[in-house]
């Protein structure tokens, strides 16, 4: 017993700020045996009372917001605060980051909490972490936002931004980043705001200069707000679109361009679709040649294959003039149709019927067969059952009549959802059905010799 | 009296029996039981030569040689479980020392590494049962919203697939309809999973090392498709979303395969190391994702996908337990489930969940490693599984419900479809657990008290719920299984936004619901208490017969008391007779040298095997004996006078001590040893041929034949045998009591009320499960 309960206790690290955790030997924790076996865990010491006293008032609270009764939420937490004179100097840190998170949720909710009071609670706050400052300043803008106080959220984050603490850690200033991203975003915010008042405003207006005077000055404080940030690595998605739309504003393409790349190819950024999609995006504005736009998105093809700019990428690689574009072009419209997302997308089956047929047309079976092989022990269950040819012909023909055209041509006259779609007598379709048939007669892929 | 040595797991610590070692001693004495022959048969074949089988009455002038049939008459007179305070005789002494070396060493290795493995195994499980990870119980819907089946595993080894069709009455309690149909499985059911795909509804089993796939009609019927059998033991299933019948198996070796029905076993993973970092965790999970060809893959430390019809090897980590989701040191990922179902115009179709001791990620698997949504839910217990259900009106968030092992619950819901983020809409709110359901039963005695609260204390294990689409009020039913087989159910009405000023919803049982569970609750406390697995034995009977009998003759003790009671006056002294003398049992007086004061002398300065090392040597000597066995009759005499006298007086006083179980304490009916031939065939091997018909002889004489009481085959014990009786019957009917009350509750139908959960139940589950112990071979 005794080699196992010694495994279980490791001597935290120091950075560690949680709640001592009870570790396996595996290096798992597991915060639920803590009740269990505090007694072990304190070295067969018994916790102190006043560590006990708080322990059960920190659960209380806890349990108190998952049940929302914010009143007693707020009267345990009244409670306590007296954690902020614990003797455990680690405790006594840990505890006003805390108090910030549960204090704040139940003032988010509470019947009776105002604007006032959850802005005195949060300066209060930031005083008693020195550490937190930024931390709460930067929730506690986003709680003004959250109320429409943009003046108010925009001072804070003005404050926060000059305030220092002792030397300039890397965490420190991660957030500055990201309160100045924040600063950027409001002005942004008032920026394209005026930017929407100029356009409703006469050229030759007296009050024209001085509008247009006044957003260069925004956008020149702006950039310099948010391109900190951008630089760092991470998903900074609104930052990037917004900045980049100034960029653009202004003439400075070349700017723009470089942070959408560098946004876009940076191994050092997660992988992000978003990225692609801005620089396609912008290039398409720009009208960039069809081979460079058909790059970018043959990334986004390889990261989601299954997004809904893959229909505009096989238009522009049916255009394009290369024959292995033609290729891909068909393999995109089979990789959107592989998505359960994507199963009804009419637009799709209707290009892969078209291009289905053009490339066997073309002499192109080998693409066709090379598709479909990897796919047809599955896409029969997938796409072609006779539950989906019931439900379909009932719920939109015209998408049914798309399938069975695929479906007649991949898999054969024989296969179940074309004999139903065949079968069915419709007024309207009954030309179409009969214009199907002859397709797949002509075009179906099993076998082509007949 | 001097405790008798129990074989030592380990050369630990000389602690007082704790509870703890008290646990430890059920594995190994089912071990010893489940196992004698492996145990016991090579030592017997070591030490042939020290039993005379014949019954001969001849003495034999050696001392190292016993005679069995003395030995087993003195054995005979045993409890099964009576082992460290039995009554001692001379021979079983000698037993013992000739044995002592023998036993001692190899039983000891043996066990104590069997038992070393079965500790560490309990003692993770303890830390984390990850068993039933996704949940024994399923709700299969049926031909109407109203009417659906719940499946779930019953009887004492969870082998019972059970089908409990359930109707949802909108605005009213659900009705049970009639008895659950039965599936019986030849293992544990450990996870139920249900799905239905293009209209037809599949129910996938997983057990610990069989999985098996049946359809469920339109009318509610199961027909089976197949079942795999998992050599390694499978640690999850799950049922594709998109494609009938397809499932993704997972197994402790690191493998993971997709399996149709109709193309068999194809497997697409196979990695016995963990993803990210090393963790010696073998769980394995896998889901599907938004193509039907790719996977995911989850340990403890990672999530990844997977394309099954890649190259093998290749893949990309969806979620990683590092800085990026900034995870806390000894996180560890314990659920991931795909979010994404495939109905008509599928919602979440890229979101994974991802569940952590401390977390819920949700993950976009377009943008991987970067997670959607974090949000801490310090649930007290860990999250093993988690149920998405459809937005209970147009427009509204989706209910996400988090279950933990020890009953919690916690309701999210999920906003955001198609391009935006998904978000959490309102705070999480905690559902009532089972546990607080205590408070509206109403007050009974403390240990019915007790019994209750134990029962709703049960761990659960699993968790289903739906919303049935009626008409007028959308209402979240949810039922909760508990390891002791209670299904326990609470629904949920939806409430326009609350307002900043209204109380939070009060919890409350409906009339019917209140009739339900006293119905359950007496069914319940009709049951008698599971006799304790393990007990202290009691004293030898035919000692403490030999002493009654002389004391008949020589007192008057039962006369009188009888004739004091018909007359109705007051005992007096010389009616019982001469009172049992008070205090401790005589010492062995102390020789001229006294060896138990001396091995406790030596014990005491830590030079304990010096000592034993010397007693060996010199014991051996043929000038000790004589002197040895004279203390030996000594001791024993001792014991049965003493045993005599506790026994005796335990019609009137309490137990004599709390380490010791009362002699009412029943002990256990054995268990059916393993095959009799088959430990005779052991024992006979390495005989010489003439003695084997003796052996056999003495081997049917063995206590451990379970079909002759031993109360009866000794004639001579008159109040043995009525113990034996009285026992006996007792547990037969904590066998039989099951039947009756489950059939009642069952057709007591099902329960509700607006918030509170009520039971129903199955209200004998012996014991959990009583697993056969991982150290047997």
């Amino acid at each position: 017993m005794s080699d196992f309960s010694e495994e279980l206790i490791r001597p935290k690290t120091e950075d560690d700020q949680e709640e001592s955790c009870v570790f396996s030997g595996t290096g798992m924790s597991f915060p639920w045996l803590q009740k269990h076996i505090g007694t072990v865990a304190t070295g067969g010491k018994k916790e102190k009372d006043f560590a006990q006293t708080t322990n059960a008032c920190l659960s209380f609270i806890q349990e108190a917001l998952l049940k929302h009764q914010w009143q007693q939420a707020a009267e345990f937490m009244h409670s306590y605060f007296q954690i902020l004179e614990d003797s455990d100097s680690h405790k006594r840190q840990a505890a006003p980051e805390i108090i910030w998170k549960l204090g704040s949720e139940i003032l988010f909710y509470h019947p009776k909490s105002n604007v006032e009071t959850f802005n005195t609670f949060a300066d209060r706050m930031k005083n008693i972490g020195v550490l937190n400052y930024l931390k709460i300043s930067l929730q506690h803008a986003l709680y003004l936002l959250h109320h429409g106080m943009l003046e108010d959220a925009n001072r804070n984050l003005s404050h926060a931004e000059t305030w220092r603490y002792g030397e300039k850690s890397s965490s420190q200033e991660v957030l500055i980043n990201l309160i100045q991203a924040y600063k950027g975003l409001l002005q942004y915010y008032t920026w394209s705001k005026k930017k929407m008042e100029l356009s409703t405003l006469d050229e030759d207006d007296y009050a024209y200069n001085t509008a247009s005077q006044n957003m260069l000055n925004h956008s020149w404080k702006t950039s310099v707000n948010l391109c900190a940030l951008i630089q760092t690595p991470g998903v900074w998605d609104p930052f990037v679109k917004s900045y980049v739309e100034m960029l653009e504003f202004y003439g400075d393409q070349d700017g723009a361009r470089e942070v959408l790349t560098n946004y876009a190819y940076d191994e050092k950024f997660p992988s992000n679709p978003n990225a692609h999609i801005y620089l396609y995006n912008f290039l398409k504005r720009e009208k960039a040649p069809r081979e460079k736009l058909i790059s970018v998105l043959k990334i986004l093809y390889q990261i989601v294959p299954s997004h809904k700019l893959m229909l505009e990428f096989h238009r522009l690689l049916r255009k394009s003039e290369k024959e292995d574009h033609h290729k891909l072009g068909l393999e995109v419209l089979f990789g959107v149709l592989d998505f359960a997302g994507c199963t009804k997308n009419i637009t799709a089956w209707k290009y892969l019927a078209k291009y289905l047929r053009q490339t066997l047309m073309g002499n192109h079976l080998a693409w066709v067969q090379e598709e479909w092989n990897s796919r047809k022990n599955w896409w029969p269950g997938f796409h072609f059952s006779s539950f989906w040819a019931k439900s379909d012909w009932k719920e939109d023909k015209a998408l049914a009549c798309e399938k069975a055209l695929v479906a007649g041509i991949l898999l054969g006259k024989g296969c179940r959802y074309f004999r139903f779609i065949s079968k069915q007598d419709d007024e309207v379709l009954r030309k179409k059905i009969k214009r199907i048939k002859k397709s797949v007669k002509k075009h179906s892929i099993v076998n082509p010799g007949l | 009296m001097r405790r008798h040595t129990w074989p030592r797991a380990y050369s630990g610590s000389q602690r007082p029996l704790d509870p703890f070692l008290c646990c430890l001693l059920v594995p190994l004495s089912r071990f010893l039981w489940d196992h004698g022959d492996i145990a016991f048969a090579p030592l017997g074949k070591l030490m042939l030569e020290n039993f005379k089988l014949e019954g001969a009455r001849s003495r034999s002038k050696k001392k190292t040689v016993v005679s069995v049939k003395s030995l087993l008459q003195d054995l005979g007179g045993h409890q099964p479980w009576g082992c460290p305070w039995a009554f001692l005789s001379y021979r079983q002494r000698r037993f013992s020392i000739i044995g002592g070396p023998v036993l001692g060493k190899s039983v000891a290795s043996l066990l104590g590494a069997l038992l070393h493995e079965e500790l560490a195994m309990r003692w993770e499980q303890l830390l984390l049962d990850d068993a039933f990870t996704g949940g024994a119980l399923a709700w299969v819907p049926g031909r109407t919203p109203q009417v659906g089946q719940l499946v779930y595993p019953a009887g004492g080894a969870l082998d019972t697939l059970c089908f409990q069709e359930v109707r949802l009455p909108p605005g009213s309690d659900p009705q049970a309809l009639g008895d659950p149909g039965h599936i019986r499985l030849r293992g544990p059911v450990r996870q139920v999973v249900t799905r239905t795909v293009q209209g037809e509804s599949l129910l996938a089993v997983r057990s610990d090392y069989h999985c098996a796939l049946w359809k469920v009609s339109k009318q509610g019927r199961a027909a089976p498709l197949q079942v795999l059998q998992v050599g390694k033991g499978a640690t999850g299933i799950s049922l594709s979303p998109h494609l009938p019948g397809e499932l993704a198996v997972c197994s402790r070796s690191g493998a993971v395969c997709l399996w149709t029905p109709q193309d068999g076993l194809q497997q697409v993973y196979k990695d016995p190391e963990t993803l990210v970092f090393c963790d010696p965790s073998p769980w394995r999970w896998a889901d599907f994702t938004a193509h039907p060809r790719v996977l995911t893959v989850g340990d403890r430390t990672g999530v990844k996908i997977i394309d099954t019809q890649g190259p093998p090897g290749c893949g990309l980590l969806l979620f990683r337990g590092g800085a990026e989701a900034s995870c806390r040191r000894g996180e560890r990922v314990l659920l991931t489930q795909y979010l994404g179902e495939c109905g008509p115009e599928p919602q979440l179709p890229t979101l994974h969940l991802i569940c952590t001791q401390f977390s819920l990620y949700l993950v976009d698997e377009r943008l991987p490693l970067v997670p959607m949504l974090k949000w801490e839910h310090n649930l007290p217990s860990a999250p093993l599984w988690a149920r998405l259900l459809p937005p209970p009106c147009p427009g509204c968030p989706r209910p996400l419900l988090l279950g933990g092992q020890g009953g919690h619950l916690q309701l999210l819901h999920l906003a955001g479809e198609g391009a935006s983020a998904p978000r959490l809409a309102g705070p999480p709110q905690s559902l009532p657990s089972s546990s607080d359901s205590l408070s509206a039963f109403p007050l009974l005695e403390p240990k019915s008290q007790w019994r209750l609260q134990e029962r709703l204390k049960a761990p659960t294990i699993g968790l289903a719920a739906t919303i049935p689409s009626s008409a007028s009020e959308p209402v979240l039913s949810l039922f909760q299984l508990s390891a002791a087989g209670d299904v326990f159910h609470q629904h949920l009405h939806l409430q326009a936004d609350p307002g900043p000023h209204s109380r939070a919803p009060t919890a409350s049982w409906t009339p019917q619901a209140t009739a339900c569970c006293s119905r359950w609750l007496k069914a319940l406390l009709d049951v008698p208490p599971t006799p304790p697995v393990w007990a202290a034995p009691t004293f030898s009977h035919r000692r403490l017969l030999g002493c009654m009998e002389q004391r008949k003759v020589e007192q008057k003790g039962p006369e009188g008391l009888r004739a004091a009671m018909a007359a109705g006056r007051l005992l007096r002294q010389q009616d019982v007779g001469s009172p049992p003398s008070a205090g401790p049992p005589p010492a062995p007086e102390p020789g001229p040298e006294d060896e138990l004061s001396a091995r406790l002398e030596a014990a005491w300065e830590g030079r304990m095997a010096a000592w034993w090392e010397r007693q060996q040597g010199r014991s051996s000597g043929p000038g000790r004996q004589p002197k040895r066995r004279k203390r030996r009759t000594q001791l024993s005499s001792t014991f049965s006078s003493l045993s005599g006298r506790l026994d005796l007086s335990d019609a009137t006083s309490p137990p004599h001590s709390p380490d010791r179980a009362s002699p009412e304490a029943r002990p256990r009916p054995p268990v059916t040893p393993p095959s009799q031939e088959s430990t005779q065939e052991l024992w006979a091997r390495g005989v010489p041929s003439e003695r084997q018909q003796t052996l056999r002889d003495y081997m049917a004489r063995l206590p451990l034949r379970g079909d002759a009481p031993r109360g009866v085959s000794s004639p001579l014990s008159g109040t043995s045998s009525v113990r034996a009786t009285r026992s006996r019957p007792q547990t037969l009917q904590d066998g039989t009591a099951e039947l009756p009350p489950r059939r009642n509750t069952r057709r007591g139908a099902a329960v509700s009320s607006s918030q509170t959960s009520s039971v129903w139940a199955t209200p004998s589950r012996q014991q959990a499960l009583r697993k056969k112990p991982r150290m047997g071979f």
